[in-house]
């Protein structure tokens, strides 16, 4: 049987009730309505019910623990085409086990769950780092990105309580996700205009850029690490790497 | 001469103080206030060498009164001069930090005049960017060796970080390289600093008091400029991390900026591996459990360079294995070649559900190249081969130089 969400992690969680109500063992919780269907697997529609996900989310944060929880949303936003199984199957095996689940590393799907999450939390930070902020000619900063996983909401806090007193936005042009704060308070949106055609911040840019270049010891030379550390696919949007 | 002359010389003369990690101190930010501090640390850049670039870190000025044979900035040296003024260094932090470029500022100095004035500017350039520009991310900020104890202490209320490098791991070989600066100016301010961090440490539970220096203190040690030996250099560093406190202690690899009888060949490359090795040692310090003595003695002063310094250790000591991996305390699988101090916890957890298995470590990404020889699985053992250093020391060794450039471990502490 496949589960059919509409992508949301309420929707998977529905799905989730879903499949204890009808003791029923699915073999994939898709993530939105474009799925491959198997020959001869049956589908079932799940309508996302915020009564229903939201005893599912309850009975983690008691059964298990609000780590959990954490940690399945977070893997959830990896969007792995299979993380909604991961979930299903973390979750019966935690309601079992109780909070030990945590730890039970060995198992494959709490591996799976473990890895996913992992995967975004580094990500998230990694960008907490490497996001660059650019002036734009009305005063706003705007930094542009895109990351694997969906980590916008995962850093906007950060940034909001960092960059308190300037206005700012950060853009993942991958999903077409924005944050924008205003300096009280962040918004998430999705289909405005790109402003990276704005930009005026050449004077910054270029300190930074002889900065970069001025910090690097020539005898110790070694791209290769330097590349593990920030992969070269992000570089398009890292001002000094940028050629 | 413009800004960005004075960033290029600056930035190139800051390049061989090799701490960087933003670590240590969480501040939130204030209402106007720009920046906080993050507990972890955050890397922003890795420059061409793949060291992380986290804070700004500049020199104040090489205009320098000393001329230490070692280094690039002594007096000698026909180099380009510049000095900041302390709103350039303000401006330039804030506008770093506004684009996300940098967790803060590392600021250091060559000594102009004297210590105190040295330190005075200093403290000048940290007063103006924690009030005047309400900076409220994190600072780092050198202690000058021979500097007022009093100014120490100001620079302490202001920054999250200090440190004071001993640069040289010997008295000798300061004498010989830095004639010009005593070592007791370097030691002094160290216990200073640990006091009065102790001291603001247990203010606090009573009242609100100013913080000082709430990340701790560090250091640094050039590897390779003097003979001094890998044992001289760890006995040293665990001193440090037990007598004072450090929160690091930073090896540079020396690399050879100036002419001099007395020091390696500016035609050398600096000894990178054998900074990698210490670096790793000093990992089994901080976190393993590890002494220094149990790592070398008289008899092997210095690290095998093709072993890294767990794997060299538990060659010498394979009496104490194969350790079962479902029995062994924390402490003995965190001193299997391979398995780190996370994973070994990691263990523990997961074998309080069920016994783990071979395939299971696997699962768990346990990285089994070096491990396998060290372990058994409920009384399995997957090596291949005899428990025999002769036999072991080919499987364990580096074949390439691959790894060994990996240099210095940036994590986030």
């Amino acid at each position: 049987m496949i589960y059919v969400t509409d992508g949301t992690f309420e929707g998977i969680l529905t799905a989730v009730f879903e499949a204890y109500k009808n003791k029923e063992e699915p073999e994939a919780i898709t993530l939105g309505s474009v799925y491959q269907l198997a020959l001869g697997m049956a589908v079932r529609e799940i309508a996302t019910d915020m009564a229903k996900s939201g005893r599912v989310w309850r009975g983690v944060q008691s059964k298990i623990s609000e780590k959990t929880l954490e940690e399945l949303y977070r893997a959830y936003l990896s969007e792995h085409p299979q993380v909604g199984l991961f979930i299903y199957r973390y979750i019966k095996l935690g309601l079992k086990l109780g909070r030990k689940v945590e730890g039970y590393l060995q198992h494959p799907d709490v591996q799976a769950v473990h890895d996913l999450s992992r995967r975004v939390a580094n990500e998230a930070h990694l960008f907490l780092g490497i996001l660059r902020f650019r002036k734009l000619k009305n005063g706003i900063f705007y930094a542009c990105y895109e990351p694997d996983n969906n980590i916008t909401q995962l850093i906007a806090g950060h940034f909001a309580g960092r960059l308190s007193d300037q206005a700012w936005i950060i853009h993942d042009r991958k999903r077409d996700i924005m944050a924008l704060y205003n300096g009280e308070e962040v918004v998430f949106a999705t289909g405005l205009p790109p402003f990276a055609g704005e930009v005026c911040d050449e004077e910054y840019e270029t300190l930074w850029k002889k900065y970069f270049s001025a910090i690097a010891i020539e005898s110790r030379k070694n791209p290769k690490l330097q590349r593990s550390f920030m992969p070269v696919k992000y570089w398009k949007n890292i001002i000094e790497k940028q050629l | 001469m413009n800004l960005l002359d004075k960033l290029q010389i600056l930035a190139d003369s800051a390049k061989y103080d090799v701490s960087c990690s933003s670590s240590g101190s969480s501040r939130s930010n204030r209402p106007g206030g720009v920046g906080n501090a993050s507990l972890p640390g955050i890397c922003h850049s890795w420059s061409d060498d793949g060291r992380c670039i986290s804070l700004l870190k500049i020199l104040f000025t090489n205009v320098c009164i000393y001329d230490c044979k070692y280094c690039v900035n002594r007096s000698s040296n026909d180099i380009r001069r510049a000095s900041f003024t302390p709103d350039e260094l303000c401006e330039l932090t804030i506008q770093f930090y506004r684009r996300n470029y940098i967790e803060g500022l590392f600021l250091s100095s060559a000594v102009i005049r004297s210590p105190d004035y040295t330190m005075e500017l200093l403290i000048k350039t940290l007063k103006k960017l924690r009030h005047e520009y309400r900076f409220n991310g994190y600072i780092h900020v050198k202690s000058i060796p021979g500097a007022d104890m009093r100014l120490v202490y100001e620079a302490g209320l202001l920054a999250d970080r200090m440190s004071v490098n001993i640069e040289l791991p010997s008295a000798s070989g300061l004498k010989l390289l830095a004639p010009q600066k005593d070592p007791t100016a370097i030691l002094e301010p160290m216990d200073f600093i640990r006091e009065r961090i102790q001291e603001s440490r247990e203010l606090v539970l009573y009242k609100k008091t100013p913080s000082f220096v709430p990340a701790g203190q560090t250091t640094q040690l050039i590897v390779g400029a003097t003979r001094d030996s890998d044992l001289k250099i760890l006995h040293l560093s665990e001193h440090l991390y037990r007598r004072y406190r450090l929160k690091r202690v930073y090896y540079s690899a020396y690399v050879p900026v100036n002419d001099d009888e007395n020091l390696p060949s500016v035609h050398t490359g600096p000894p990178l591996l054998r900074e990698h090795r210490i670096y790793q040692a000093d990992w089994l310090l901080r976190f393993y459990g590890f002494r220094a003595h149990e790592l070398l003695d008289e008899g092997h002063p210095n690290f095998d360079t093709y072993l890294d310094p767990k794997c060299d250790w538990a060659l010498r000591h394979l009496d104490q294995f194969p350790v079962e991996i479902n029995k062994a305390p924390l402490e003995m699988l965190m001193r299997v070649p391979g398995i780190g101090y996370r994973m070994a916890a990691k263990i523990v957890r997961a074998r309080r559900v069920g016994p783990l298995t071979f395939e299971d470590l696997r699962r768990m990404r346990v990285v089994l190249k070096r491990a396998r020889y060290f372990i058994t699985c409920n009384g399995r053992y997957y090596g291949g081969v005899e428990l025999d250093a002769g036999l072991l020391y080919p499987l364990l060794a580096d074949k390439a130089d691959r790894k060994v450039m990996a240099g210095q471990i940036s994590l986030f502490g």
